[in-house]
């Protein structure tokens, strides 16, 4: 469930708006509030949802704008739109009402409801009275998101703390009273769980307990600030938004997103550790392969365009470019514009089409890691430019069958959000960026790759000179088919060491090829004097060739051998092998006479597919020797200052996860179809700090963790009455929020508490479904195919699409929660732990101290007595109760159900 | 299992307030789906347009069926082979089309509606070649319905089915069993299915049951159903294997029934109690609600997969006691005994591997006379035993599969995926019985006569759900016309 505003709250807001409508009649006096109500109520509404969006300020079709009587009656290309007085004669009504679909308005969807055509009808019949002082709708460019944040000055008032004094100031409008603080160890629960992903540990909670310094939470914030588990947990965060995924597809064909995405995983986790500016992560993500071309770790982050990927359909693959690029980064919702201009922002089709074409060039390659040279074991996936000259078409109604040839679309970004020429300057690539295979990791690796494959073919050529030697130690025989059998048997341990000894002289030249190759690819891409290259080149030839020729003399062993061991029904085959490898042989014997220029430059990195249909030889061509600039273009936008949405987007973002809920409830649309901001103000003045402060995301999160507001109780108790009437779904943040935990918190808390949790980092995935695994929950491997069951009880991210978690509660989770195999042994391990601590606590103090340990707050006495009896029953099962097993159950049972407390899985 | 509140009320409980919760948080469910309920606290959302409400969990108008049984073969089934019987092709097999009367259907405009997804793929081709039909075919019932030979149990059945053989779809490969299934093409995205918006629109009709369970093979597709309605209205999928049919359905170490409830019991009392300190928290009212269902369904739905109470008629109506029918037998009875405990919708997958087993390229006819082997008894069993109950009336079937199959042949003995033109059955639920609706050509290439796009079934099961689809919309996620599709209501009684 991703929306999570409560009806109640839309009510609230309606009420609200309501109020402001009523109010604003009053003001106007004289009217009498249902002279308009007809029409406000039942008219322009209808107007507005189905024809401002190409008659209004959008748009004005026809010359024609129908968002003010007035206009309606100005008209426009063909004439007044109404008549007031006289529905049958409008022209507004000939065509809602129009029969044939072809004149019917609007032009798109379904026609309007009879109803809602009579409405409109009654309306004019009555005289078309419009209210007075009747706007038009805004100039859309006015739209606030689409100005970029200015910094508003502080509310006079005491809060030590921007936030709060904003949020006081919305308290003082409204008349809300904010609760009180939550207990401490609550609060530091909340904070460990929101900044790590893991409960206080118990000296953590006891320590923060003693320590009443004026300091003490500052000293936790910065603490887990520095914590590696912050990149961990802010990482998964960032993944959610970014729509992270490892590779999916059919058995082991890769259709979505690449293999090894892990790294792009790592370099998320690492930039959040070590506080790289949001600007800087952005720029890397869509254009570190111009910007950092050859270093390789911060390439790790075009892992988010190597995670669009997909094989079958381009445009689909750039279509979930376009659209999450912009709604993670920018706030914008531009998918719509595929088909037709916006109906409620002003970007056109041809703006989509554009900033398609900022990322028409970019495709995928796997570069090649120290790790070695097998790209399906490691390798960074990441992007390049690869079709330079691609032009980019509009699709007509956004059908890629149907694309309009006659103009080729120039990268831009959208015209409303342009405030100086879009400039695009090309990037020559240091030569290691289209030749990966010049950098010396990957002729190391190669030469280590060869150099045990030679030692494994030596091994082998020894054995087989013991088995030869073994076969020919044996004695000749007077038996005829004894000697016959000890002649097959030195034949064919003569063919495997014949065999054997060609293919360790393979890699011994292998060897030799490849540091020949490569000092001749050094040479052409240095500045070698023409001679010397020539030798270099030359000699490189010869010694493929020498290669070939060793191979061609393997494969006629190999041969011979076979057609040694053949069977009359093999014979024919084999021997015809046989001939077909000394055809070969031949043929590497004669290049040899005339070597030539050719040999094989080494790969340091493999593209991937462009599409099912892309062969084999296209997908070896030479890297481009430049990039065209166009990502870094749209990145160096995305990030000026001037830009309206970026910082607003990431901080909306990060207040939404502290507090469980966003300033701008529609995180993915800030156009003006999305949400109003609840305290623009704050999310301006927290969007400028993110800015002037290089971006720092800790920055962000120090200003909001020592608020006032993120200490509150999340309770209602005690409550002002009036906030309960006013706000009751704590819009203006009176109360802390609750949130549900998310399901890799569930099980990392879990396995934290039971003191299992292994907090190596980085690196492989852990399959899917290892359930023996203790590593945290970020590791395992997510795609669309595959999760984690456990953790899919509990709202997994949607590798598709998932800007907020959703936090349903349904009876699997209470069903994980109490039958999994984890589950039930880290209940084992923390009664465990809980009991060594205290070996002959008596029920209650046992009871007390696990309350307190999974929960962070003290049990009341009834809930302590409950604990109490509740044990005592379970002991009771037992033929004795008092006896050590009937204890051991008593706890066990206990911890059990504190781990499916409402109160564990969530943050209070 | 409801705790003794009483006792915990007595203590240091003494608001109204608190007695107005526990009386909330009690048995009383009301009939409300836990899914319904949730939407209803938590799908609104900011800035919704005023006149949309998320479901209350009540139909829209009055509904003619209750439940939904969704029978889906994986794969594609020849509709020549099955329930739209075409002798042109064994008058002219082995021509090409193009030299038969019937050239005309692979003119390139009426082929365009392919959307094609794996381009140059070595399946979803045109078949040129005509391919004979691999079996025969008769009247069946009274009706007359015509069907294949593979078929003679469901054929029994004939007088309640509304065979509809003028389906059409757009994806020439088997992503068309996620499109059959949300009603768009993979290249669009991902949407949620019809069972999520059924789940999503109607209450509980047994609040110890999930109400939407899925069965059977589905491991081509998406696993997923709810999409954008979120994982609660995803399908449960159960086994039908009464000692183990949910995922953590048990616990993983061996409790005691009475330990169980012991600590159902705490749970249930400590949460209440934190009342307490969160008066008014929906989360923790829900989180109760949740947790008493997973408690009810540790017993209901292993209890609903128990065999051992039907009689040796019924085992053998489903086809029990034969090795080729038992598994999709036991699927059905299955389906049966949820039906009847009232369970809303019912999704059932038969054939496992590849893409599906019905996907017959080569020796179709082997394949499918497998294949309707393993699934005609058990089937028309199905529908008898729903008949002889009285449940026949409330419930609608459906039997679909994701395309039909060529006219031409692929390779020897085959046919390839098949897109324009296919057939699909619905029976009950206030559907018609023994009529025909709709016509391919002659020779079963295009639907030709009343085409219906696949999401015209979901608006059909829709509407005798008492269900309106522009009702369920989210704001925010538009939905297309197509998307509605249109109900099929020549098939539907008045």
């Amino acid at each position: 469930m991703r929306f999570l505003e409560s009806n109640r709250f839309r009510y609230a807001q309606l009420l609200e708006s309501v109020a402001v409508l009523l109010m604003g009649l009053a003001l106007h006096g004289a009217i009498l509030a249902d002279e308009h109500d007809h029409y406000l109520k039942s008219v322009r509404p209808v107007l507005q949802s189905r024809c401002f969006a190409c008659h209004g300020a959008l748009k004005q079709e026809a010359n024609l704008r129908l968002d003010t009587v007035a206009s309606m009656l100005r008209g426009g290309d063909t004439g007044q739109a109404i008549q007031s007085g006289d529905a049958s004669t409008s022209l507004m009504v000939e065509r809602i009402a129009a029969h044939e679909e072809s004149s019917r308005m609007p032009p798109e969807g379904e026609p309007l409801l009879a109803s809602q055509i009579e409405a409109i009808k009654k309306w004019l019949n009555e005289g078309a009275i419009a209210p007075p002082n009747e706007q038009p709708e805004r100039d859309p460019r006015e739209h606030w998101a689409f100005v970029a944040p200015v910094r508003p000055a502080l509310p006079v008032n005491t809060a030590a703390n921007p936030i709060d004094a904003f949020l006081s100031e919305k308290y003082a409008e409204k008349s809300l009273v904010p609760q009180q603080d939550a207990e401490p160890a609550i609060w530091l629960r909340r904070v460990s769980l929101d900044l790590v992903g893991l409960p206080p540990t118990s000296d953590e909670l006891k320590n923060f307990e003693l320590d009443h310094t004026p300091q003490a939470q500052r000293l936790v914030v910065e603490r887990l600030l520095n914590s590696p588990h912050y990149g961990e947990r802010w990482g998964r965060h960032w993944m959610d938004i970014w729509r992270y995924s490892d590779w999916w597809g059919l058995g082991e064909e890769v259709r979505n997103s690449q293999k090894h995405m892990w790294h792009y995983r790592d370099w998320v986790v690492e930039s959040l550790n070590t506080d790289q500016g949001y600007d800087q992560m952005l720029q890397d993500m869509l254009a570190a392969d111009e910007l950092h071309p050859n270093d390789l770790k911060r390439l790790r982050a075009s892992g988010f365009l190597a995670r669009q990927y997909f094989k079958f359909n381009r445009t689909s693959w750039l279509d979930e470019t376009i659209e999450h690029t912009s709604k993670a980064m920018m706030g914008l919702t531009f998918n719509c514009c595929k088909c037709h201009d916006h109906k409620y922002d002003p970007i056109s089709q041809e703006d989509y089409y554009r900033l398609r074409a900022v990322f028409e060039p970019y495709q995928i390659r796997q570069e090649m890691t120290p790790v070695g040279i097998d790209f399906q074991k490691d390798a960074i996936p990441r992007a390049f430019d690869c079709n330079l000259e691609l032009p980019t078409y509009v699709h007509t109604r956004g059908d890629d069958r149907n694309p309009n040839t006659s103009r080729s679309m120039e990268p831009a970004v959208p015209a409303i959000l342009r405030w100086e020429p879009f400039s695009i300057h090309p990037v020559s690539l240091p030569k290691e960026a289209y030749e990966p295979g010049l950098r010396d990791f990957v002729e190391e690796a190669y030469r280590r790759d060869a150099e045990s494959n030679l030692m494994v073919a030596q091994k082998k050529a020894s054995e087989a000179k013991e088995q030869l030697d073994k076969a020919q130690g044996v004695p000749a025989s007077e038996s005829e088919t004894e000697n016959a059998a000890r002649k097959t048997a030195i034949d064919v341990a003569t063919g495997e060491f014949v065999i054997a000894e060609k293919s360790s002289e393979k890699w011994r030249l292998e060897l030799e090829a490849i540091a020949k190759r490569f000092a001749a690819d050094r040479a052409k891409h240095g500045e070698t004097p023409v001679d010397a290259l020539a030798l270099l080149v030359r000699a490189a030839a010869i010694s493929d060739l020498s290669l070939a020729l060793a191979k061609a003399e393997e494969g006629v062993a190999r041969a011979e051998l076979e057609s040694l061991k053949s069977t009359p029904a093999t014979k024919e085959a084999s021997e015809k092998k046989v001939a077909d490898a000394r055809t070969a042989l031949e043929l590497a014997k004669k290049q040899m006479d005339a070597p030539g220029e050719i040999y094989v430059s080494m790969r340091g990195a493999e593209k991937s597919a462009e599409s099912n249909l892309e062969s084999e030889e296209s997908r070896k061509k030479a890297f481009p020797k430049t990039s065209t600039g166009r990502r870094t273009a749209l990145a160096r936008w995305l990030i000026d200052r001037r830009n309206p949405l970026t910082a607003r987007v990431a901080v909306n973002h990060i207040w939404s996860r502290h507090f469980g809920r966003p300033i701008v409830a529609t995180v993915f649309d800030f156009g003006r179809k999305g949400a109003a901001p609840t305290n623009q103000k704050l999310l301006d003045w927290l969007a400028v700090e993110l800015m002037e402060n290089n971006w720092s995301l800790k920055h962000i999160h120090r200003i909001i963790l020592s608020s006032d507001a993120y200490r509150r109780t999340s309770s209602n108790r005690n409550a002002d009455p009036k906030n309960l009437a006013i706000d009751p779904e704590n819009q203006f943040l009176w109360r802390m929020n609750a949130i549900r935990m998310e399901s890799q918190m569930v099980r990392d808390s879990l396995l934290a508490l039971a003191g299992e949790l292994d907090l190596k980092m980085g690196g492989p995935p852990l399959p899917a479904a290892d359930e023996k695994s203790r590593r945290r929950s970020l590791y395992f491997f997510h795609s669309h195919n595959e999760h984690n069951k456990l953790l899919s009880a509990f709202d997994d991210a949607n590798v598709l699409d998932c800007y907020r978690r959703g936090e349903s509660i349904v009876p699997q989770q209470a069903l994980a929660l109490e039958n999994s195999s984890l589950a039930m042994e880290m209940v084992e391990q923390i009664t465990k732990k809980l009991t060594g601590e205290n070996p002959m606590a008596a029920d209650v103090d046992f009871a007390r101290t696990a309350f307190v340990r999974l929960l962070a707050s003290e049990p009341s006495r009834s809930e302590l007595e409950w604990m109490e009896t509740s044990m005592q029953k379970i002991r009771s099962l037992s033929e004795n109760a008092s006896s050590e097993n009937a204890a051991k159950q008593a706890r066990l049972g206990l911890v059990r159900g504190l781990v499916n407390h409402n109160d564990f899985i969530t943050i209070r | 299992m409801a705790m003794n509140s009483k006792r915990i009320n007595s203590r240091d409980m003494d608001s109204a307030n608190r007695r107005a919760f526990l009386s909330n948080c009690g048995m009383g469910f009301s009939s409300l789906a836990l899914g319904a309920m949730l939407a209803r606290d938590g799908v609104g959302r900011v800035n919704d347009p005023q006149d949309w409400q998320p479901p209350n969990g009540q139909p829209h108008f009055p509904p003619k069926a209750k439940s939904v049984i969704w029978l889906f073969m994986n794969g594609g089934v020849s509709q020549a082979e099955s329930f739209d019987p075409k002798p042109e092709l064994t008058k002219y097999a082995g021509k090409s089309i193009s030299e038969t009367p019937f050239a005309d259907v692979q003119n390139p405009e009426k082929l365009k509606l392919a959307r094609v997804t794996v381009i140059n793929d070595a399946n979803g081709q045109q078949r040129n070649k005509l391919y004979p039909l691999q079996v025969g075919y008769r009247k069946y019932g009274e009706s007359g319905i015509e069907m294949s030979d593979w078929v003679p149990n469901i054929g029994s059945c004939a007088d309640d089915l509304a065979v509809i053989r003028s389906m059409w779809t757009t994806d020439d490969n088997h992503g068309a069993q996620t499109q059959f299934h949300s009603g768009r093409h993979m290249l669009d995205g991902e949407f949620p299915t019809l069972g999520a918006w059924v789940h999503y629109g109607l209450g509980s009709l047994n609040d110890n049951l999930p109400q939407f369970i899925s069965m059977g093979n589905r491991e081509y597709w998406n696993i997923k159903d709810g999409h954008y309605l979120g994982p609660a209205h995803d399908a449960v999928p159960i086994r039908v294997d009464p000692a183990n049919p949910l995922d953590f359905g048990k616990p993983a170490v061996g409790l005691s029934e009475a330990e169980q409830k012991l600590g159902f019991d705490l749970v249930n009392g400590l949460n209440r109690l934190r009342a307490d300190a969160y008066p008014n928290d929906s989360a923790l009212e829900a989180r109760i609600k949740a947790y008493e269902l997973a408690f009810r369904m540790q017993t209901s739905v292993p209890e609903s997969l128990n065999f051992q109470e039907e009689t040796a008629a019924t085992h053998e109506m489903y086809g029990l006691n034969e090795p080729e029918t038992k598994e999709f037998g036991m699927q059905m009875l299955a389906t049966r005994r949820l039906v009847e405990r009232g369970v809303r919708f019912i999704q059932v997958q038969h054939g496992a591997g590849g893409a599906g087993a019905w996907d017959a390229h080569g020796g179709l006819k082997a394949n499918h006379e497998k294949n309707f082997k393993a699934v005609d008894k058990p089937i028309a069993g199905l529908l008898k035993d729903l008949k002889q109950r009285g449940l026949l009336d409330s419930t609608l079937v459906v039997f679909a599969s994701e395309f039909g199959r060529t006219p031409g042949t692929q390779g020897s003995d085959g046919r390839d995926h098949h897109i324009f033109g296919f057939s699909v059955w619905m029976a009950g639920g206030g559907v018609k019985g023994g009529v025909v609706h709709g016509a391919t050509d002659e020779i079963g290439f295009h639907a030709v006569e009343n085409r219906h796009y696949v999401t015209d079934i979901h608006a059909t099961i829709l509407k005798q759900l008492g269900l309106d689809s522009r009702k369920l919309e989210i704001p925010g996620r538009k939905r297309l016309d197509i998307d509605h599709g249109k109900a099929i209501d020549e098939i539907l009684k008045t």
